[in-house]
């Protein structure tokens, strides 16, 4: 082999990606970028481009309350799926033993069901009627017997949907660390929480990071769990997207909020890395 | 040698030429032909092939298809995926918009959608010729509608009537579309995200000290004024949720008193829990139709006009209408399901009588602009 050929080779091996990308990802979003420049619906049937720049504005102001409320409900949603799943995944991880993949299957089985079955089975678990709704209310965690319908069922129906999202990963990071380092820890006198916090949870760092925003980017664009389990003023940003595309079929504005969403999304992603990257998050940066 | 540049300008160069291929072969048509230029079906010969219908769910009995396969030796395939009139544009409209239908040659849309699709060209004009049936049967009160004014293009499939659905149980004093305002049932309240029965409902029941609208004469600031009503009952929180079907679920629960509801769906749960019932309301119903149509591109328009013509034969009619429970469009069903099953030939809200829907109303058309800001206005409250 030549040379030259040798060092195009690994362009060769990429090309499959590549065209994929730009055939699904590049191109489907000049269109789009194009559409939320149109003005019109199609029922209208005045769809037309012409630059028409206030989408992106109008539906800011018209919209800006979804948004809001939709990166607060997927910001809860991850902070309750950490604060589950992170006990669930070091236990698998560090007392599964022979039970390790049992339980992992456990995790995983519900999504063998559709994501939309699961929803609509949480409006039964959660109804009026039913025993668990009847116990929050005892508990006085639930109001007058209404928990259907509320920001609480959306948030709690979007923490189930995306916990294997959470769970995974930080299962993933957790395994790996080498036991060797953790009895290190502890033999240079370190209490088991001063091991964790100096020795497990840096180690867990890139699961953690991984798991927060594997939940909370899909999350933030959801509209399955506020369509069925919450009420006219708990509709997320994803909802809106929806029905500005299939029942207004009003593509321009849907098109811009999309774009706006994607903006936003990308902008608590940045923050989030370089926070997360920063040594002051972590203490002293752990080095195996 | 370095590749870095030769790296970037192969891929710049295939970005853009990729690019550039589709954006030659997008589709940019949105509008149809208009309504000046519509074809109309021309049937030929002897029906046959195959026909592909597409309907809402559970609107037809289990063996009108297998007879009337038999009957004409046509073979149908018939999909239940009509779900909302404007999902279904939303899915159809690409299609329709260069000439084709997606193999479909016969659909069932409500009036307004009907009415839309015509208006931006993706429906055929019927040959009367082959449909005799349609002509003999039809009752009278759908033979004119303001939006079909000869019924070239669409056929009534089913009507009904849209009104209250009250566990009687749980609530026995809600006769008015007022009750559902009334903060005695807070949070158990349905309304429909159908926005032509819920709004017009509202416009002319006259709530919340707000005089009754005639529909006959409603401006889009009565649209409007109605829309406010309904948005402050939602943030209140005095509107569970908007629904389409699924109202079902919440009825049949209990998690809901009343809702705003489909005469046919009152007739099937009634059947499981006999208190939940269909309430006329007293200000009046909303009357509406459910119309077949043939789209532009359809394979089979001949086959659809016999399907057409096959269930108004009133026998073949009164056999839907026993599972449908719907009210029925053709003449003559009555009489033959007195024989067939007389509870539901006597069943008020599958045969009304003239007293019965004495109050109730089309909805009002809406047109162009004032249409875009009252659908806006109205998707803005349902979706909080």
């Amino acid at each position: 082999m030549t040379s030259v050929r040798r060092r195009l080779v690994p362009y060769f091996l990429l090309g499959p990606g590549i065209i994929w990308l730009i055939l699904f990802f590049a191109v489907p979003m000049y269109f789009m970028a194009r559409l939320s420049l149109y003005s019109g619906t199609v029922f209208q049937g005045n769809l037309q481009f012409d630059w028409h720049w206030a989408n992106f504005k109008d539906s800011l102001d018209l919209y800006h309350s979804q948004f809001v409320r939709s990166f607060i409900y997927a910001g809860a949603a991850t902070l309750i799926a950490l604060v589950i799943s992170y006990p669930l995944a070091y236990a698998i991880a560090f007392k599964g033993g022979r039970w390790k993949n049992a339980m992992l299957l456990a995790v995983v089985a519900p999504f063998f069901t559709t994501y939309l079955i699961r929803t609509i089975a949480w409006e039964t678990i959660l109804s009026d009627q039913s025993p668990v709704v009847k116990v929050l209310t005892d508990v006085g965690l639930a109001t007058n017997g209404h928990v259907l319908a509320t920001a609480g069922a959306v948030i709690a129906g979007i923490t189930y949907n995306f916990l294997p999202f959470m769970v995974l990963p930080l299962y993933a990071s957790l395994e790996r660390i080498d036991p060797a380092l953790i009895e290190a820890g502890r033999d240079l006198y370190g209490s088991p929480a001063a091991v964790f916090r100096k020795v497990t949870l840096p180690l867990s760092a890139p699961g953690l990071v991984a798991g927060t925003l594997l939940t909370f980017i899909p999350a933030a664009g959801d509209y399955v769990n506020a369509f069925f389990l919450g009420a006219p003023n708990n509709q997320m940003i994803g909802n809106v997207i929806q029905d500005l595309y299939l029942k207004q079929t009003d593509y321009p504005a849907a098109a811009a909020l999309s774009f706006i969403l994607m903006a936003l999304i990308m902008v608590v992603f940045v923050v989030y890395i370089r926070f997360a990257g920063s040594e002051a998050l972590m203490g002293e940066e752990a080095r195996p | 040698m370095s590749l870095k540049p030769l790296r970037t300008t192969l891929v710049a160069a295939s970005v853009l030429a990729a690019a550039l291929a589709l954006a030659a072969c997008g589709s940019g048509g949105i509008g149809g032909g208009g309504s000046e230029n519509v074809s109309t079906v021309t049937v030929t010969g002897k029906p046959s092939g195959e026909l592909v219908i597409s309907n809402w769910p559970l609107y037809i009995d289990k063996q009108t298809v297998p007879d009337f396969e038999k009957a004409t030796g046509i073979k149908v395939k018939y999909i239940e995926d009509v779900n909302d009139n404007a999902e279904f544009f939303g899915k159809m409209q690409p299609l329709l918009a260069q000439g084709q239908s997606g193999g479909r040659s016969l659909f069932v849309v409500t009036d307004w959608m009907a009415a839309k699709m015509h208006e931006l060209g993706y429906l055929q004009n019927l040959d009367k010729s082959a449909i005799p049936n349609v002509e003999k049967n039809l009752v009278p009160q759908l033979r004119h509608p303001s939006f079909d004014p000869n019924r070239d293009f669409s056929v009534p499939w089913q009507s009904g009537m849209t009104g209250l659905i009250v566990r009687t149980d749980l609530a026995p004093e809600i006769h008015s579309i007022c009750d559902l305002f009334n903060p005695k049932y807070k949070g158990k309240v349905d309304m429909l995200t159908e926005m032509r029965d819920t709004v017009p409902l509202v416009m002319k029941s006259g709530c919340n000290g707000n005089p009754p609208v005639d529909l006959s004469h409603a401006t889009e600031q009565d649209w409007l004024n109605a829309i406010d009503e309904i948005k402050q009952a939602a943030e209140s929180g005095q509107i569970r949720r908007f629904t389409g079907n699924d109202y079902a679920r919440d009825l049949t629960s209990g998690d809901v008193d009343a809702v705003i509801g489909w005469s046919g769906d009152a007739v099937q749960l009634q059947a499981d829990n006999p208190n939940i019932k269909f309430v006329m309301p007293k200000e009046g119903c909303m009357l509406w139709s459910d119309n077949m149509v043939i789209p532009v591109g359809a394979p089979n328009p001949t086959a659809a006009e016999a399907w057409m013509n096959y269930v108004y034969d009133p026998k073949h009619q009164a056999q839907i209408e026993d599972y449908v429970n719907y009210v029925s469009p053709v003449q003559g069903t009555k009489q033959v399901l007195l024989k067939m099953d007389p509870s539901v030939a006597n069943n008020q809200l599958i045969f009304p009588s003239a007293s019965f829907t004495k109050n109730c109303d089309v909805a009002p058309t809406l047109t162009g602009a004032e249409e875009q800001k009252v659908t806006q206005a109205f998707n803005a409250v349902v979706n909080g």
